[in-house]
């Protein structure tokens, strides 16, 4: 309470407007630090490698109406699901809600998007009256259901799941609700991960809870309240200032899901993109109808897809808040796979959410050109869940997402193994994963020659084996992008398509689906091979001299170079024949 | 009088100090020569000896805070490096762990490989995690791996073998073949220069330091070379980032552990001067042109991390969101940075509000104020037009400053805009940029669980005590710390820390299965490492010193906590009753019934030199400049004081019993504001101590 400056400058008359730039600035500041001091927590504290490796979790604080007011660097596809556990939260206590309470639940409809990610919510009072919501959303990797991992792109319903909680109360003033935890504890397969995952979303609320009072306090509520007011309509005008600086117009793309491991595809995801003065509209009308399996959207993670990759092309010092989403609207249409209806399966919906994004990315490909890459194995397409019991009765789940590289850009090649913009996912170490699970990991590595070709070349895909230590394990794979790849842009090649095989022990190779579930004995391989990057421009008018560069790093092959590219490279140290170049390129392009 | 040198390289500038045991010392900056760092501090030392005031032979020690490992990374300075993995898995280095450093981002650029495909490679044979032999190491595929790596004209080969960190015999065999084939090639094994669980950051670490070896090492000895041509037969040490020295062949060896060398002098600094004066809880605060840096002593002693990510670039998020630089696996001083110093360009965001930094105007063309060709305003540029800082000159005259452009172009780009005066648009610049450096102070504190509230702030560096008193404020902190010669205050710090070496041990066992015999053999191990290190530097069996660690986490977690050992020899019942008192107060909460794991086993040898390294009392004084005038001038504090006249005085007319602010404290490499309300003393050893007052009125 002693910033007598802030005080001071506060005091005065021109700084008793809520508008003083410079405090407001200081309390974005600050409610950004708090949001991600609660991500620290849960990093440092989760159990699980989905949340603290690959950071599979968000945070974010609430005004005492329940608009978020910031959320932590964490996961940009939950930007905009969040809110509804709030409104949840609401709706369940309304008016009985008090100092001590938590709040858990992971219905889909709830915003908790799919059942893994469990949601706790605590609201925050000064005194005996309600300020704000700290809340937490974490990937848990099992929450019961026919499939170890929660993930399985299979189930038909949402009964198949695993334990669906609406919003109930964890902690009642203060008290643990000792009945829910033994709920959960019954439901999983690996309590123990679960409840440490768990224990650190209590922690990080606590903490957020703890500084917004912080804050509270130094600003005084009714100030606080008034800057709060202000941060969200300084973000609409930041965002609306931005968005007008983008030509109007209306921008369709369409993509697609190769199938739903059940019924025959293409599945079609259709966005057209509208930009009229200072808002924008993003509609997905023609987009297909919700499908059997288990990889529909609801509409929190549809809308937040599509406010992610939006805000990829706006100006990045846009805050974090509920008040970027009001410049952007988002239409989908009923029962479709990007708002689907209960009782849908949901499970793997992080594959329409990534599909999703792809749709969006290459409608505003053709609004900001200069900006936006061809599509990529940006995005966890393959998810791989491994679940069974060791030799002493003990359960182990084995859940990793992986992730390849982009495609090629306006200005340069597809990165070589990066994530994408909408999941900052990272990998599973593999000295980590050996000492913890009953895996060999054989083969972890790029394939050469396959980045899809353009004047700047879609990054090269992945590959990772693994052999498997234990008797028996059931394994679920939901993957994409075999039949339809991903896709290039201004010319270039879409890239190559993804594979998943398992080399049995006995030597035999199967080649399975890209949605499968099937078992794995001692010393089987999974091969899981993911989709490459889309070439951007014309792959003949790639400057040879990079050509050149990408056979001296061995990453292609001089034969690649000739078929793809139509540049002839020989010698030692190899070099570019302009002369033989020239003529097979003129050859190429034709009359 | 014996003296020991302390040298800091910056980008601008090269700062010494000389200290003698009894206190006396004396300070110098001098241009730094980016082409050759050596010949900038040879031409200071020289002068220093022709002017008759210190003789060469005089000289004691000198230690040295050198940029040039961090350099030659950032500016790809390295040489051809060749990297040697286990097959299948050549691509290590290069996939890292896919994460980007920002969200949103779409112009990221993922950092370069610094051992590029073409010179990665694979041999066969395979280590399983508990140190079992899978497949043998195939020697064949061995050579044929080095030879391709000798023929692509590599200058350093790392290698790096999946679960080495458990069994290093494979990699020891991989370096005597690329020995009995290029004795002379920097060879940097995994298995010993960090033995460490997870390939990336294990792999990373070792290219790493194969890629910068060859350049630190030319510049050391070249280092050593010329102080001996000066006569200086002295001892080189330089500092590392953990906060202790090391000796200049270790360095050369091993240099991935001199990467935060000068700032890490800065806070080790602090922790000596805080001890003199009886405070054990401080926060450290270092904020120059580009960056500000804060960091946390508790109980005496500064906090470390055990990896630096080099080259990741300032960023707010840094610490959550890895991956933008190159992983090293160091132990280090844990310092937090922002993107906010006196350089940092302000203006106002497409939303219309006020935004300061990241980007900053460098030292060219600088603030408008420099009058070299400046026109976005810039934090000094506020300091100057509220009068903080002298609107006339800085650096005692040598650089005199245009107030009146940096007010003109605050008007015309912030105030007007904002419909504010000039003196409240500069006085908002001030605080937006204390919010942004009230981030770094945050993230050593309260995002550790510790309440800065209840630490004293020592500040430093150019620009640390102008914004001390605004900052404590805005963070409810009561104290402020000025050391010293606080423009220069890292190269005093390097005179201060013992030799040291860090060794570490992967030794992953749940406590229940732990061996006491298994635990006492790898430390065995280490401390025959550090003995042997130590006495190569020359410390006798009697003047090594050991202290054990170990890193621990509940099952699961994914952080472990560096826990020192309070078990006599072992790790037994308190220590993990340490361990789980210092997991409530980190993370929020303990649990008695979860599983403990141990991780890795860390030793520190350190060299006792027998003579105390900081001295009772201190006496300085300045080789340049200083011969100023000082006159009252006006100073803006804030809408509440408006404006005010403000004496300026030198450090030396502050007495014990102290003067109350409004004040300006003015010296030849800082300025110390003191606002109303707030009272300045000298304390012990030179230090200024401000007592930041209760709310007024």
């Amino acid at each position: 309470m002693t910033e007598a400056f802030a005080s001071a400058q506060d005091a005065s008359p021109k700084y008793e407007s809520a508008r003083d730039p410079f405090t407001l600035e200081v309390i974005k500041n600050a409610l950004a630090a708090v949001a991600d001091e609660m991500a620290g927590t849960v990093q440092r504290t989760a159990r699980s490698f989905v949340v603290k490796e690959a950071l599979d979790f968000s945070t974010a604080l609430f005004d005492a109406d329940g608009t978020m007011i910031a959320q932590g660097t964490c996961l940009p596809l939950h930007m905009g699901a969040m809110p509804y556990s709030i409104l949840a939260a609401q709706r369940a206590f309304d008016g009985e809600m008090r100092p001590g309470d938590i709040y858990v639940m992971n219905d889909p409809w709830d915003g908790s998007t799919h059942l893994p990610d469990v949601v706790c919510v605590k609201p925050i009072f000064l005194g005996e009256s309600l300020v704000g919501y700290a809340a937490t959303l974490a990937h848990q990797t099992d929450i019961g259901g026919r499939v170890a991992g929660g993930n399985a792109s299979d189930s038909t319903e949402i009964y198949q799941e695993g334990l669906r909680l609406p919003p109930v109360r964890l902690y009642d003033g203060g008290e643990p609700c000792v009945s829910i935890f033994r709920i959960i504890e019954r439901n999983v397969r690996v309590p123990e991960t679960v409840l440490g995952d768990i224990r650190s979303q209590i922690a990080a609320c606590t903490i957020g809870e703890r500084q917004l009072l912080e804050l509270i306090e130094k600003y005084g509520l009714v100030d606080f309240e008034a800057y709060c007011v202000e941060l969200l309509d300084y973000t609409e005008r930041f965002t609306r200032s931005e968005i007008t600086k983008l030509p109007d117009g209306e921008y369709d793309f369409t993509d697609y899901i190769d199938n739903d491991g059940i019924d025959p595809g293409p599945i079609i995801f259709k966005v057209k993109i509208t930009i009229a003065g200072d808002g924008m509209v993003v509609d997905f009308a023609g987009t297909s109808p919700q499908v059997r399996g288990a990889i529909n959207s609801v509409y929190p993670f549809t809308a937040s897809a599509a406010w992610a990759c939006v805000r990829s092309i706006l100006d990045r010092g846009i805050p974090n808040n509920a008040g970027y989403f009001r410049a952007i609207k988002v239409l989908t249409p009923e029962r479709s796979i990007v708002n689907c209806a209960p009782p849908s399966p949901v499970a793997a919906r992080g594959l329409a959410g990534f599909r999703i994004a792809d749709t969006v990315l290459g409608a505003l490909a053709q609004i900001v050109p200069h900006l936006v890459p061809a599509s990529g194995g940006s995005s966890p397409d393959a998810g791989v869940s491994l679940g069974g019991y060791h030799a002493d009765g003990k359960p182990f789940v084995y859940l990793e997402f992986l992730v390849g590289s982009w495609g090629g850009g306006p200005w340069r090649d597809g990165m070589d193994a990066c994530t994408g913009i909408i999941v900052n996912y990272s990998n599973t170490p593999v000295e980590l994963l050996e000492s913890e699970q009953p895996l060999l990991v054989e083969r972890y590595g790029f394939i050469e020659d396959t980045g899809g070709a353009g004047e700047y070349r879609g990054g090269l895909t992945l590959e990772r084996h693994l052999r498997f230590l234990g008797d028996e394990g059931t394994i679920q794979v939901r993957s994409d992008r075999r039949e339809i790849p991903p896709y290039g842009l201004d010319g270039g090649a879409p890239g190559t398509p993804s594979n998943v095989r398992i080399r049995r022990a006995g030597g035999e190779i199967e080649t399975q689906p890209s949605k499968f579930l099937t078992t794995l004995r001692r010393d089987d391989v999974l091969e899981v091979r993911l989709a490459s990057g889309g070439g951007y421009g014309d792959a003949l008018a790639r400057d040879p001299a990079r050509v050149l560069g990408d056979v001296r790093e061995e990453k292609i092959t001089l034969r690649h170079a000739a078929e793809a590219y139509g540049v002839i490279i020989g010698g030692t140290p190899p070099a570019i024949d302009a002369a033989a170049t020239e003529k097979l390129r003129a050859q190429r392009r034709g009359p | 009088m014996n003296y020991r040198v302390g040298i800091d390289i910056g980008g601008t500038f090269t700062d010494m100090v000389f200290l003698t045991n009894d206190g006396s010392a004396l300070t110098l900056k001098v241009p730094s020569t980016p082409d050759d760092y050596s010949r900038g501090i040879a031409e200071g030392l020289a002068q220093v000896f022709k002017g008759g005031i210190i003789a060469a032979g005089a000289i004691a020690e000198v230690i040295h805070g050198t940029t040039i490992a961090t350099n030659a990374i950032l500016e790809h300075r390295g040489v051809k490096t060749g990297l040697i993995t286990t097959h299948g898995f050549r691509d290590v280095l290069e996939i890292r762990r896919l994460r980007m450093p920002t969200l949103y981002d779409l112009t990221w650029e993922k950092p370069q490989p610094l051992a590029s495909r073409a010179n990665r490679a694979e041999v066969i044979g395979r280590i399983d995690h508990q140190g079992g032999v899978l497949t043998p190491l195939d020697e064949d595929s061995a050579v044929a791996a080095i030879e391709k790596l000798l023929g692509n004209g590599v200058e350093a080969i790392a290698v790096c073998l999946i679960n080495a960190y458990a069994n290093g015999a494979h990699e020891r065999r991989i370096g005597e073949l690329i020995a009995a084939r290029a004795p002379e090639l920097p060879v940097c094994l995994s298995s010993e220069i960090l033995p460490e669980i997870k390939e990336y950051e294990r792999t990373s670490t070792a290219v790493v330091n194969a890629y910068i070896l060859p350049v630190v090492a030319r510049y050391l000895t070249a280092l050593s070379a010329s102080l001996e041509r000066l006569g200086v037969t002295a001892p080189l040490l330089v500092m590392q980032s953990s906060g202790g020295a090391m000796g200049v062949q270790a360095a050369c060896l091993r240099p991935i552990h001199i990467i935060e060398s000068g700032p890490a002098a800065g806070v080790v600094g602090g922790a000596e001067v805080a001890a003199k004066l009886g405070f054990k809880d401080v926060l450290t605060f270092d904020m120059g042109g580009t960056t500000a840096k804060a960091a946390i002593i508790e109980d005496g002693a500064f906090d470390r991390v055990g990896e630096l990510d080099v080259g990741a670039g300032i960023n707010y998020a840094a610490r959550l969101l890895k991956g933008g630089g190159h992983h090293v696996g160091v132990p280090a001083i844990d310092i937090a940075e922002v993107g906010a110093g006196g350089g940092s360009l302000v203006r106002i965001d497409a939303g219309g509000a006020l935004a300061v930094g990241p980007d900053s105007a460098g030292a060219v063309p600088g603030p408008i104020c420099y009058r070299q060709g400046g026109t976005i305003p810039t934090v000094t540029d506020a300091n100057v037009v509220l009068g903080f800082v002298n609107p006339d000159y800085l650096v005692g005259g040598e650089l005199t400053l245009d107030a009146r452009a940096a007010a003109q172009a605050i008007k015309t780009q912030i105030a007007d805009p904002l419909g504010v005066s000039v003196d409240e648009a500069a006085f908002g610049i001030h605080r937006v940029a204390n919010a942004a450096m009230t981030r770094a102070l945050r993230s050593v504190s309260s995002e550790r669980g510790r309440d800065p509230r209840r630490f004293a702030l020592m500040a430093f560096g150019g620009n640390g005590p102008v914004h001390a008193a605004t900052l404590a404020r805005s963070l409810d902190i009561h104290t402020i710390l000025i050391p010293p010669t606080a423009g220069v205050f890292s190269a005093l710090g390097l005179l201060f820390p013992a030799t040291e070496h860090h060794y570490v041990k992967t030794l992953k066992r749940e406590i229940q299965d732990l061996d006491g015999a298994e635990v006492a053999a790898a430390y065995s191990v280490l401390e025959a490492d550090g003995r042997r290190e130590l006495a190569s530097e020359g410390y006798g069996a009697d003047q090594v010193a050991f202290e054990r660690f170990a890193d621990l986490r509940y099952r699961g977690e994914n952080t472990e906590l560096t826990i020192p050992l309070t078990d006599g020899d072992g790790i037994g019942e308190a220590t993990i009753r340490a361990f789980g008192d210092e997991h409530e107060r980190t993370n929020g909460y303990q649990s008695a019934d979860e599983v403990v794991v141990l991780v890795n086993l860390r030793l520190i040898a350190r060299g006792l030199s027998g003579e105390t390294r900081v001295p009772e009392s201190l006496l300085v004084t300045t080789q340049a400049g200083g011969a100023v005038t000082r006159r009252p001038r006006s100073v803006y504090f804030g809408p509440k004081y408006g404006r005010l006249d403000t004496a300026v005085v030198d450090r030396g007319d502050i007495s014990e019993s102290g003067l109350d602010g409004p004040l300006i404290v003015e010296e030849y490499d800082s300025t110390t504001v003191v606002p109303p309300g707030c009272r300045i003393r000298r304390d012990q050893w030179q230090v200024l101590r401000l007592d930041i007052g209760a709310e007024q009125e």
